[in-house]
């Protein structure tokens, strides 16, 4: 089970997920649970790729335009839930 | 009398504003759907 998505909190790419670049964006394939992903905005695969540079995932959002953040906040909690985007803390926590 | 009515009858703004709010209501939604599309794979293979 995945933890509840926090915005508060930072994430970045699983280790387990493979972005393939595409026209519309990329695909994002989860060789664990075996989900595939279509990113459909290059915007949101930028941002899925620095995520992990930001101390939290709000801090991330700043670089989006504001009318847009609420659907890419909703996209990083979909990417979360598949397991796609996992909480840093957990990474540092280990090292 | 007639094209009084027919002017006052045409307001040019009431269209554009049903256009405006089902254009303002939709395209959000539009947008969140696409930005990610989720599918599962499991039982397929030659993908990668």
């Amino acid at each position: 089970m995945t933890a509840p998505f926090d915005p508060g909190r930072g994430y970045g790419l699983n280790p387990a997920v493979a972005l393939r670049p595409e026209p519309f964006g990329a695909l994002a394939y989860h060789f664990g649970n075996r989900r595939l992903s279509f990113l459909k905005a290059p915007e949101l695969v930028e941002l899925v790729r620095g995520l992990a540079s930001h101390r939290c995932v709000s801090d991330a959002l700043a670089a989006v335009p504001e009318g847009r953040r609420d659907a890419y906040l909703r996209a990083l909690a979909s990417l979360a839930a598949a397991d796609m985007i996992v909480p840093q803390q957990a990474r540092s926590e280990v090292a | 009398m007639q094209q009084d009515t027919l002017t006052d009858a045409s307001p040019a703004d009431a269209p554009p504003r049903v256009s405006d709010d089902l254009d303002a209501g939709r395209e959000p939604e539009i947008a969140e759907e696409l930005l990610v599309e989720e599918i599962s794979i499991d039982g397929m293979c030659g993908v990668y």
